[in-house]
């Protein structure tokens, strides 16, 4: 394991050229970036080295262009910032509160298994319910809760070592016209469809399970037509930055 | 957080012009708080460098138009996330217009020799905006490129500005996976040495 660990080092240049390739290799990287602080320094400082290549290869861009963008500027909604928490000691009263949206979690998978009626059904929310757990039994797992713009909070258990992350919401209102709440991933590389929210039950949507997730990547949630959609169509109702 | 001082421990290249990237810095948070004068002035900074590194990748004038259009609205619709801390604005920018120059790239592979061929019967006024301003910063890359070994320029430069994957670099070159990785980390490494770390 050693000499994979080396190698894996070595991948910083790479990577700071974008030249790492989406996949496995990538995805342990990142991982490894995440444990290793002279790897994200070292990254750092040779993505500034690729800044100045790009900043050498500068040319005069198409003089028209200016005007589109600003105009499309002054269209364009921009996107919130994100609330990522600085490493800090937690206050204790937070501790509680995640122990707290576990438990209403694992109370509502209980209750999933409780509503199926056929045993292939019960096969299926079993599994499920047992992914769920492990993410929220993952020793990294990490609360976020954030209200939505049309009311209503969502609440996300993400386990970034298992790559998967379980969300659940409260007091979101029935989308209009059999439209669907549909979940993204949005990364930096590209936004991938996390699967459709499923209708509420007593006011309480979830939880439902979301994986492969990549460094990077926020969960946004969209109203979407019936069915979903291969690539969001509207402007995200919550936006949650990942760990 | 504003006025803001700048952060001692993050490191960053001595710039060609360290005022001028402090002030860039400050343009953008202004502009994630919704300052569309100040997108104005990041426009005006950022818009050459991100056309001309899409451009390296890209190739084709029109879809690298298409390309820097779109990475400098994401500028503007992203703003709010720049984080100081963590990097320049130059950084941040150029990371974004790279990344997508090469999503573009990726995802057209399929399409590329139907582009290439419609590309032939451009108008060669496209290519006016080759034309640039000789930039201190070019001097200066040019300077410390030169100081690499030609294999690793060649990797670093196959791997940036061709937009190729290092496996791809690998299979151009002939060269084992590994020797790659390592050539382009240490070109990188001396190049950084070589450009100065403030």
């Amino acid at each position: 394991m050693k000499l994979l660990r080396h190698d894996l080092h070595t991948l910083t240049g790479v990577y700071a050229l974008d030249a790492l390739a989406p996949g496995a290799e990538h995805d342990r990287f990142i991982r490894h970036v995440r444990r290793c602080q002279a790897c994200t320094a070292e990254v750092t400082g040779l993505r500034e080295v690729a800044t100045s290549l790009a900043l050498a290869a500068a040319a005069e861009p198409p003089a028209a262009m200016r005007a589109r963008v600003l105009a499309a500027v002054g269209r364009t909604r921009q996107l919130p910032p994100e609330m990522r928490s600085r490493p800090k000691p937690r206050p204790s009263g937070f501790r509680l509160s995640v122990a707290v949206a576990v438990a209403a979690l694992v109370a509502v998978a209980v209750l999933a298994i409780a509503q199926v009626n056929t045993s292939r059904q019960l096969n299926q929310a079993r599994r499920q319910s047992q992914a769920i757990a492990a993410v929220l039994s993952a020793p990294d797992a990490r609360i976020l809760a954030k209200p939505t713009t049309v009311g209503g909070v969502t609440t996300v258990v993400v386990s970034p070592a298992r790559r998967e992350l379980v969300i659940s919401a409260s007091g979101l209102p029935v989308p209009p016209g059999g439209q669907v709440y549909e979940l993204w991933l949005i990364g930096p590389p590209r936004v991938r469809s996390a699967g459709l929210l499923p209708a509420a039950t007593a006011g309480h949507i979830g939880p439902v399970l979301a994986t492969g997730l990549v460094a990077g990547d926020e969960l946004g949630v969209t109203v979407e037509p019936a069915g979903g959609t291969s690539q969001p169509t509207t402007t995200p109702i919550v936006v949650l930055p990942l760990p | 957080m504003s006025p803001r001082e700048p952060d001692p421990s993050r490191p960053r290249l001595a710039a060609a012009d360290p005022d001028g990237d402090q002030e860039l810095d400050d343009l953008l948070v202004r502009v994630g708080r919704g300052d569309e004068a100040a997108f104005e002035a990041v426009y005006d900074r950022l818009a050459g460098p991100a056309y001309g590194i899409i451009r390296k990748v890209v190739r084709d004038p029109g879809q690298s138009e298409e390309v820097a259009q779109e990475v400098l609205l994401e500028v503007w619709r992203c703003a709010a996330r720049f984080d100081p801390a963590l990097g320049s604005a130059a950084t941040w920018a150029m990371t974004i217009a790279h990344r997508r120059a090469i999503d573009r790239v990726r995802s057209a592979a399929a399409a590329t020799q139907r582009e290439q061929k419609a590309a032939a019967f451009r108008s060669p006024a496209d290519d006016v905006a080759e034309a640039v301003e000789a930039s201190l910063e070019r001097e200066r890359v040019r300077r410390c490129l030169g100081g690499l070994t030609e294999a690793q320029r060649e990797s670093i430069t196959l791997a940036y500005y061709g937009g190729h994957s290092y496996l791809e670099v690998a299979t151009l070159l002939g060269t084992a996976l590994g020797t790659i990785k390592t050539r382009i980390r240490d070109g990188l490494i001396r190049m950084r040495d070589c450009l100065g770390v403030s």
